[in-house]
């Protein structure tokens, strides 16, 4: 038990090391930084002198490990564009994307579930064909095109909801939060409903296939036999049986739905770090992206680590070691 | 939709008898009270019982009007092959059938009362209750995720309402009933804490946990070793016989029928061809279709004699090609296989970071499972060699080794002199004197090739044949393993199992080897296809003058084909010695008990 | 002896198509697939005129809604766009870069991930943990944020774009079939090859790899629907196909500033297109997952 968290944190730091490498390899060493940070029409001295103040004519190793001892304390460099530390541009606009994501997931993971397991539960009903019509189609419709779709449909022809923007903020914990205003909330509605979409589509699937395939073991047909009513075993059984593949699945959704948030939040304006990442992407604001980078990787893999305790929490199998 | 015969529901229907709940041990008295009122009413009444299936492919017959009734306390065996319909059956009277199948006509009365198209609750309400039921795998059946305590207080609840100290009291009791030690922890633990054994008795306990009237085992020791199903059969007979539970006993293996039923049923194409009590039955079957089933059993031939049942294949394998044929006994000096001080361990590996901890003791190494345990064995040339044991004993990977599909961690096997696999780095088999018959004839053979290709290929590779023969060749294989030369074209799954059986063998054959190494060959096939596969083995073995390695676990199969025979436990050789010898006079004490635990025909 | 085989020789295809044939659904999406496929590799016969051929274009017909009678005296069923295009027109051009996206992409990643998957499961040992972990661990990482900041590294182009969705792909491939060949590994029939005993690049490709071939058919019609969908994303965020590659997601982005004013079908129809594509690429993949799960077999 301690064994298998030990071995998983172990992992987690190497896996770090890792991305810093390859992070740094790819956005530093393809391409000429020194192309960005001065025109070319500048001096041959100051040239050389911004190649010597950047430090981009040591070996690359060298560079990597400057840059590797900067970011363990906590230092990623100035945008090219903003002009301010990395770590606080990237901080400012994190709440807003955390927000959005946790909005999106949760409300897939609450509407997604209960309708795959009912679809699992009854695959030949016609709510169950309907429901699984919808999923082939959340999870087919590219996440922009639904978002136009909606801005359509809610912000401009029907002007029932504003169309970008987080809206009015409040602040909590001294973040502001856009949940916590009916402004905020109205805002909130369609870019989480646009990114929970094909969310909703994968854990509706996800859940009926576990049910269906519950709902054939010889598991759930010895609880029948022994006269255990259908809401029981559903409950008590085959919620049991379905749990490991479904919180995994939605730590992994939650960590992916960061990434997915690129695309909502340029349709719907949301002032999150995934807009971020697309202008530092057209603007090559290097700092920016690697701190983007470095900082997704981290919240990846903490939550792989954490699905995998929780995995030892729910699966009795893992949790021999520790009992025994 | 069931078509049952509503409107025929008998008065007693109406009113279900009470259910007492006598406390144990005094439960025979009072159902003895009980049954004296009741004794003109059977327990059970089946007549003209129907299930279809109604898949794409047409409509599928599995019981298709059978009947029979069963009286309190009475132990009523439903024997019959795969296909039979006798679990079906099973299903049917507790209504868990799966769609598409559905029961299309017939009776189902328990106490009179019509349980065929009664309400989905209501019947709910029946099971577990007044019938209850216990499948074949109990790997399967258990939720891994809950606690035993937990399972049993859920079917405990179904029922009752009860606070949660008398639950857990209840199934703390529960698995006391059905003798499990130390029910105090035991009731904590998870499914896969349990042996196979233990789980067949925690779904035993859960079946029986509200004194149900019927109880409806279904192979509920096919899945188990011989001497924990020798145990279940005792504590299952004790146990309805103290609570006055009837009970219905699904099986193939006519043996334990025999040993814990009063009456049985034979069941064939999803009609009972036979029935009665089971000293009549077994000892002067009436209808050929029991005779046959009794006479494939080899435990009732003569050893090494060919088994009525079996019709023999006239065609002669295709003569030794001349490229093999000197293969014969040359180091004379030497016994023809040799097994020597044989080990292999199967370790997961540890990754750097847990050697890392490893070294600094934060944890302990993986745990290393020793399989097979520096073995010492010698096969004759000609000879053939029974390995016995039970699952886990490390019989599989002992002939594995032999067979040259794993390398020993330690030790080595020759043959004929000659080393099997090659030491070295990335040890490969070097030899193709030595073959391999598997156990699960629809795993042995690939899907995706035509059988004929699957026989040639080896032949081919290793230039047996040319390819202009090859087709002549497996003919030539395909006759003499009894199969129609013209279905070299078809693929694996057009083929029954005993058929595809028999494709396996010839790819092996076809390989000229001088030694087979049969893993649980007819394991898994029904009686009468064993005996056809048996007889097939003992004739090839004949013609061929071949060297036999034969594993399996069932004693009695060993015993008609292998002159002499090795019994392996946790890794070991316990026993050896010829056949007859070690069967009539066993000196290790493991052996005496698993020879103990095979259940017994009764012989006319 | 009663040998109760049937007469005809039935192939593990042939059977497989049977079973594929019993859901309308999936067949009508086959179909669909199919016709797409068609009129994408004969778009420029089929199309009423090549929307990229700029002596073709009249500005004054830009922007005129479906059924709008043009000057070259044919009908644009589904109107123009900015630039006077027939829709129609520039829709079966773009499903045709889309595909060809979708399919290059998918089967690049499909060799790469197989190899290195069937590989490893055959190598096992520690080419197999490394090569197995450095799959999960692009697994973890969502695959439109890999080909965002691939594409963003590479830079603008047909084939960079195909060689980051390729990279950002192949994981699923090698996932899955590692799998089923660690699966296969064990099975009784390659053991009896082994025992033999055979060559190992003949056990590897002759009973290995076309038996892992159900899982990965079923992948890779979900990989070719994402590639397209991946491809149209990242052109509408601006950082997929230069503009001289108009596909079906370059399409949308250049008609959604006309949205707003009214102007949908410039940005709808070519989304109507890549939807129908991927929801029936989808549903053929959906039907043939069902098929080959061996735990819904009954």
């Amino acid at each position: 038990m301690l064994g298998h968290i030990l071995g998983r944190l172990g992992q987690a730091l190497v896996v770090m090391l890792v991305m810093s490498a390859l992070v740094f390899i790819g956005v530093y060493a393809i391409g000429n930084p020194i192309d960005v940070l001065i025109g070319p029409d500048v001096s041959q001295d100051i040239r050389l002198d911004t190649i010597a103040r950047y430090g981009l004519d040591q070996p690359l190793y060298v560079q990597y490990f400057t840059f590797l001892g900067r970011i363990l304390q906590g230092d990623f460099g100035r945008s090219f564009v903003f002009g301010m530390p990395v770590l606080d541009l990237i901080l400012s606009r994190l709440p807003a994307t955390l927000e959005l994501t946790l909005a999106a997931v949760c409300g897939a993971a609450l509407i997604g579930i209960p309708a795959g397991i009912y679809a699992g539960y009854k695959p030949d009903g016609f709510a169950a064909k309907a429901i699984m019509t919808i999923s082939i189609l959340g999870f087919s419709v590219p996440t922009f095109w639904i978002g136009l779709v909606l801005i359509i449909a809610f912000a401009v022809e029907l002007q029932w909801l504003p169309a970008g923007g987080r809206g009015a903020t409040l602040p909590l914990f001294g973040v502001e939060w856009s949940f916590l205003t009916a402004n905020g909330l109205s805002h909130l509605l369609l870019p989480a409903c646009n990114l929970a979409f094909f969310k909703l589509a994968l854990m509706t699937r996800l859940a009926r296939a576990g049910t269906r395939e519950a709902m054939l073991s010889d598991t759930v047909k010895f609880a029948r036999a022994a006269g255990l009513s259908e809401w029981t075993v559903l409950r008590r059984h085959v919620l049991r049986l379905i749990a490991i593949p479904l919180v995994t699945v939605f730590g992994l959704e939650f960590a992916s739905t960061l990434a997915f948030a690129v695309v909502t939040e340029t349709i719907f304006s949301w002032p999150g770090i995934g807009k971020l990442i697309i202008d530092s992407i057209t603007s090559l604001d290097r700092p920016v992206m690697v701190a983007y980078l470095m900082l997704v990787s981290f919240v990846f893999i903490m939550i792989n680590f954490l699905v995998d305790l929780a995995y030892v929490g729910l699966d009795p199998r893992l949790r021999r070691a520790g009992s025994r | 939709m069931g078509v049952g015969p509503l409107g025929e529901r008998s008065p007693g229907g109406a009113t279900p008898i009470p259910i007492p709940f006598p406390t144990r041990g005094k439960g025979g008295a009072s159902r003895s009270a009980k049954d004296l009122v009741m004794t003109d009413t059977p327990l059970l009444e089946v007549s003209d019982l129907a299930t279809f299936f109604h898949a794409r492919a047409g409509v599928v017959k599995a019981v298709d009007g059978v009947s029979f009734s069963l009286k309190r306390g009475e132990v009523m065996g439903l024997v019959g092959e795969s296909g039979s319909g006798k679990s079906i059956t099973g299903f049917s009277i507790i209504g868990l059938l799966d769609p598409p199948g559905r029961i299309e006509r017939g009776s189902v009365k328990l106490e009179g009362r019509e349980l065929v198209g009664l309400p989905a609750d209501e019947l709910r309400a029946i099971r577990g209750k007044a019938i209850s039921m216990v499948f074949q795998d109990p790997m399967m059946t258990l939720n891994p995720m809950l606690t035993i305590g937990d399972q049993i207080g859920l079917a405990l609840e179904a029922h009752e309402s009860v606070s949660g100290a008398e639950r857990r009291q209840r199934a703390i009791a529960a698995l006391a009933q059905v003798r499990i030690p130390e029910p105090e922890t035991k009731v904590d633990f998870y499914p896969h804490q349990f042996s196979g054994g233990m789980r067949q008795r925690v779904a035993i306990a859960i079946a029986l946990l509200h004194r149900p009237r019927l109880i409806i085992c279904d192979e509920p020791t096919t899945a188990l070793d011989v001497s924990i199903q020798a145990e279940i059969l005792t504590e299952m007979k004790e146990l309805v016989a103290e609570l006055g539970t009837a009970l219905i006993w699904i099986s193939h293996d006519l043996a334990t029928v025999a040993s814990i039923a009063d009456h049985v049923c034979v069941m064939r194409y999803g009609k009972i061809v036979e029935a009665g009590p089971v000293l009549q039955v077994l000892t002067r079957p009436q209808h050929p279709y029991t005779q046959g089933l009794l006479d494939s059993l080899p435990s009732r031939a003569k050893p090494g004699a060919m088994l009525a049942r079996g019709a023999g294949t006239d065609a002669a394998p295709p003569p030794r090609l001349p490229r093999q044929a000197e293969s014969g006994h040359r180091r004379a000096d030497l016994p023809y296989v040799v097994i020597e001080t044989v080990g292999k361990r199967f370790q997961r590996k540890s990754g750097v970071l847990r050697l890392l901890a490893q070294k600094a003791g934060l944890v302990g190494p993986l745990p290393a499972v020793q399989a097979v345990d520096t073995v010492t064995l010698s096969i004759a040339r000609g000879e053939a060699l029974g390995l016995v044991g039970e699952s886990g004993s490390g019989k599989s990977t002992l002939g594995r080794i032999v067979a040259g599909i794993y390398a020993p961690d330690s030790g080595h096997v020759l043959l004929d002199g000659e080393p099997v696999m090659s030491p070295g780095d990335r040890p490969h088999k070097i030899t193709t004197r030595i073959q391999t018959i598997f156990q699960d004839p629809f795993a042995s053979l690939n899907p995706r090739m035509r059988i004929g290709d699957s026989i040639a290929e080896g032949p081919l590779a290793h230039g047996l044949v040319s390819r202009a023969e090859a087709a002549t060749y497996v003919a030539q294989w395909l006759a003499a393993v009894g199969l129609d030369p013209a279905f070299a074209g078809r693929y694996p799954h057009q083929f029954s199992g005993g058929q595809r059986q028999r494709v396996a063998i010839a790819r092996a054959l076809s390989m000229q080897p001088d030694v087979v190494v049969c893993d649980e060959p007819v394991a898994s096939l029904d009686v009468s296809i064993q005996a056809q596969i048996i007889n097939l083995l003992l004739r090839l073995r004949q013609e061929l003058g071949l060297t036999l390695l034969f594993i399996s676990h069932d004693l009695s199969v060993v015993r008609h084909l292998c002159d002499r025979v090795a019994i392996m436990h946790r890794g070991r050789i316990v026993e050896s010695g010829p056949a007859g010898e070690v069967y009539d006079n066993p000196r290790d004490a493991y052996t005496k008990r698993l020879l103990a635990a095979v259940p017994v025909l009764p012989v006319a | 002896m009663k040998q109760p085989v049937p007469a005809r020789e039935i192939s593990p295809v042939a059977r497989f198509w049977a079973e594929f044939q019993e859901s309308r659904v999936a067949v009508v999406a086959l179909g669909v697939v199919v016709l797409m496929l068609g009129v994408a590799i004969f778009a420029p016969l089929v199309a009423p005129q090549n929307p990229y051929d700029l002596a073709n274009l009249v500005l004054m017909d830009a922007r005129r809604p479906p059924g709008f009678v043009g000057s070259a005296g044919y009908t644009h069923i589904l109107g123009t766009d900015a630039q006077g295009r027939d829709l129609f027109s520039a829709i079966l051009y773009g499903l045709r870069i889309s595909l060809q996206m979708g399919l290059i992409a998918g089967s690049l990643a499909f060799t790469l991930g197989v190899t290195l998957g069937v590989g490893a499961a055959y190598l096992g040992g520690r080419w197999e943990a490394f090569i197995m972990r450095v799959v999960d661990l692009q697994l973890a990482f969502p695959a439109i944020l890999l080909a965002l900041v691939l594409s963003a590294l590479l830079g603008q182009g047909k084939m960079q774009l195909i060689a980051a969705l390729a990279a950002a792909q192949y994981a699923y491939f090698a996932r899955t079939a590692h799998g089923a060949a660690s699966a296969e590994r064990g099975k009784d029939y390659v053991e009896a090859v082994l025992s033999t005993p055979l060559p190992a690049k003949r056990v590897v490709l002759k009973h290995i790899f076309p038996n892992c071939l159900p899982p990965l058919i079923v992948v890779a019609t979900v990989q070719v629907a994402s590639a397209i969908a991946l491809e149209a994303t990242l052109s509408f965020l601006g950082v997929g196909l230069p503009v001289t590659e108009p596909s079906l997601g370059m399409l949308i982005s250049n008609g959604f500033q006309y949205m707003l004013s009214g102007r949908y079908w410039i940005s709808i129809y070519p989304g109507i297109a890549l939807i129908v594509l991927i929801v029936a690429i989808n549903l053929v993949g959906d039907r043939i997952r069902d098929q080959v799960n061996p735990r819904l077999k009954r």
